[in-house]
């Protein structure tokens, strides 16, 4: 299969798969309990029965499920998400106010997860009982067992009280002046911690996983032939070696995005990042459904795009899937 | 080289090598001696296990470590000897002086760089070639081993290619910089019959081409008659008959190379009156594990001939051209 048909028919899963998630998102919040005109009512300040149906009919709460349903896949095939029942205003505005520093904060977490896990997976791997391989271990286990607003709260105790060196609120700082590049600098600073939180459990996993991956290669028939040849260890290492050993983080990566992304609306809430998380949250609270839909269509979207791209980059990375081998 | 007796290119001296293992120290190889004459091939017999690949490991300087160990002896290629090269010597010598082909084709080869840029690799390692005229030796090179189109199959990844091709592959990289020794672990092992047939082919005209030595692994004595000028017989870490092929293959004197063979005398029958032997997986019993070991002739429990002094001390490698380690064939010849 070439590359275009391949992209063609991984898009059309794509697409499918987000009908899905706007049909299932749509009936689970209609199957959850409270009458939303209620609760626009309500935010507008006292109901009447008039007031309902008059809500009810400006919403279209009161055709009939299908109907609701059908409408809204309509609309959202033209990009409207909706009015926010609370906020009274686009959802897609909303969303769109947000997702940047979700994405962000998102991408920042997934780079310092694959880099510094695959580095000290590697190096763990050159001595297998070595203390590197020992660390990892330990780091492993408390990655996997600290829940993500835990470590986020430590840090932020850490980092606000004990060294405080880095902020612990927010993207930017509140009274900002300078220069473009300055502003730039200024959001990097403020997105160390919520980004390192966020990436710690995720460095856990993939040290572990290189680590394991890179023993097994080093033992491989080619590494020994790599060897043979009069390769230098680096070489060896860093290019025979390494070069196989990623494959497996790279479909684990894909298969972690759509839990990196579930984590950081956590991270967000924790560190008061201006992202989608925060929304999400204040969404449930308020049974702002379009809203809410909204983001849960939004974060399906964005897992669904980083599988396709860690397929295209498993697909440049492992000839035997490109050429449609074994 | 000088007129007369040729200098040996490898000389294997009293090897050694011990593994740690969970059973503690073993010894792998124990004082093997062997010698490799410029563009002959000289092959190296033996079942499973006996440290067939130990030995060209260890003359690659590639014995795992730990937990292996070379603990005696010495391997001189040219006079030099390799366990005693520090690393970057070694890697000089690897790919470049001695090369190795292995017994997994499938394997053997990385899966995500092409054929071509795996041959071009060595190349430009070793010859200070730039990528593209690696790149056009490297085609040469394909065509030299018999692979067809090898423009094309030069940029083929290794999943693309059959096992005789990927081997083939492995001999234009082992062959690119003109080594003078080629080290074949089994390099026919996994391939089917009529392709064992053509990579021997191959070897053989790549031996003439670059007159390169051979040292030829196998646990086959059919490539050994087929492929061998003189053969090493090892059984357990030792070397326990060595000779010219005619020799071996005419008149084994080692109860065991008569296994390989397929010709043992039966116990308790007259001279003269051998059977004829089933082949070589089953000579009966197994190589015993290196960890036990005795002090007595390690082929002893398989041995239809053991007696007693066989259980009590190891038979030496004794004689003149064809020599043997054993004390029924050393009466034999008394
Ligand atoms: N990494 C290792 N750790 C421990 N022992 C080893 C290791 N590699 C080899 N050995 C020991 O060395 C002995 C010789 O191994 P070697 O690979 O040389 O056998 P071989 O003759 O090449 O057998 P085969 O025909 O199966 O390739 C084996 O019996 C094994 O016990
Ligand atoms: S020394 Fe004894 S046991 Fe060993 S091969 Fe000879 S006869 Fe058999
Ligand atoms: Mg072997």
């Amino acid at each position: 299969m070439g590359p275009t048909a391949y992209i063609a028919r991984r898009l059309a899963y794509g697409v499918i798969l987000l009908i899905g998630v706007l049909v299932l998102n749509f009936f689970l919040i209609h199957a959850a309990p409270g009458d939303p005109a209620e609760t626009i009512a309500g935010a507008m300040g006292g109901a009447t029965a008039r007031m309902l149906a008059d809500i009810r009919s400006a919403y279209g709460l009161d055709k009939p499920l299908l109907t609701q349903l059908a409408i809204y896949l309509g609309r959202v095939a033209h990009g409207d998400l909706g009015m926010s029942y609370y906020f009274n205003q686009p959802v897609i505005d909303l969303i769109a106010a947000r997702v940047g520093p979700t994405i962000l904060l998102v991408l920042a977490a997934q780079v310092i997860a694959i880099t510094a896990g695959v580095a000290m997976g590697v190096f763990a791997a050159r001595k297998p009982s070595g203390p590197l391989s020992a660390f990892v271990a330990v780091l492993s286990t408390v990655g996997y067992a600290a829940p993500v607003f835990w470590t986020g709260i430590m840090l932020v105790i850490l980092f606000a009280s004990i060294i405080p060196i880095f902020p612990v609120e927010g993207m930017t700082s509140a009274r900002f002046s300078g220069g473009f590049v300055a502003h730039i600098g200024d959001v990097l600073y403020h997105l160390a911690l919520p980004a390192f939180t966020l990436a710690i459990i995720f460095l856990a996993q993939y040290s572990r996983l290189s680590r394991a991956s890179m023993i097994d290669v080093l033992g491989a028939d080619y590494v020994r032939t790599a060897r043979a040849k009069g390769l230098s260890e680096t070489k060896v290492v860093f290019k025979h070696a390494l070069r196989n050993a990623v494959l497996p983080i790279i479909t684990v990566a894909g298969i972690q995005f759509g839990n990196l992304i579930s984590g950081a609306l956590l991270v967000e809430s924790v560190f008061n990042w201006p992202g989608m998380g925060r929304l999400a949250f204040d969404s449930v609270l308020r049974r702002d459904y379009p809203t809410l839909l909204g983001i849960l269509f939004f974060a399906a979207l964005m897992v669904v795009v980083a599988n396709l791209l860690t397929d295209l980059s498993y697909r440049f990375a492992d000839p035997r899937i490109r050429t449609g081998g074994r | 080289m000088n007129v007369g007796t040729p200098e040996p290119l490898l000389s294997i001296r009293g090897l050694k090598v011990e593994f740690s293992t969970r059973h503690g120290k073993v010894t792998a190889l124990d004082g093997i001696d062997l010698d490799l004459m410029p563009g002959e091939t000289l092959g190296v017999v033996g079942e499973s296990g006996c440290g067939k690949s130990i030995t060209a490991l260890a003359t690659m300087g590639l014995i795992p470590d730990p937990p292996g160990r070379i603990a005696g002896g010495h391997v001189l290629f040219d006079g030099e000897d390799i366990t005693r090269a520090d690393p970057r010597r070694l890697r000089s010598l690897r790919g470049a002086d001695i090369s190795m082909i292995f017994q997994e084709p499938m394997t053997s080869l990385n899966p995500v760089f092409t054929a071509g840029d795996q041959i071009a690799e060595a190349i430009m390692l070793h010859q200070s070639a730039g990528k593209a005229e690696a790149d056009r030796m490297a085609v040469e090179l394909l065509r030299t081993v018999g692979i067809p189109e090898p423009e094309r199959r030069s940029r083929s990844y290794p999943h693309e290619l059959s096992g005789g091709m990927r081997q083939r592959v492995m001999i234009a990289m082992a062959i690119s910089c003109r080594p003078r020794i080629l080290i074949a672990d089994e390099p026919t092992t996994a391939l089917d019959v009529t392709v064992q047939a053509q990579i021997f082919d191959l070897m053989r005209d790549i031996q003439r081409q670059f007159s390169v030595a051979i040292m030829l692994i196998t646990h086959d004595m059919g490539a050994i008659a087929e492929m061998a000028d003189r053969v090493a017989v090892m059984y357990a870490g030792r070397i326990v008959e060595k000779g010219t092929a005619d020799e071996i293959l005419d008149h084994p004197l080692h109860p065991y190379t008569r296994g390989l063979i397929g010709c043992i005398p039966v116990l308790g029958k007259e001279a003269g009156e051998e059977g004829r032997m089933p082949p070589l997986a089953e000579i009966p019993g197994i190589v015993p594990p290196l960890h036990l070991l005795g002090r007595g002739c390690a082929f002893a429990d398989r041995c239809p001939l053991a007696f007693d002094r066989c259980r009590a001390e190891s038979p030496a490698l004794e004689g003149g051209a064809h020599k043997v380690a054993c004390f029924a064939a050393e009466m034999e010849a008394a």
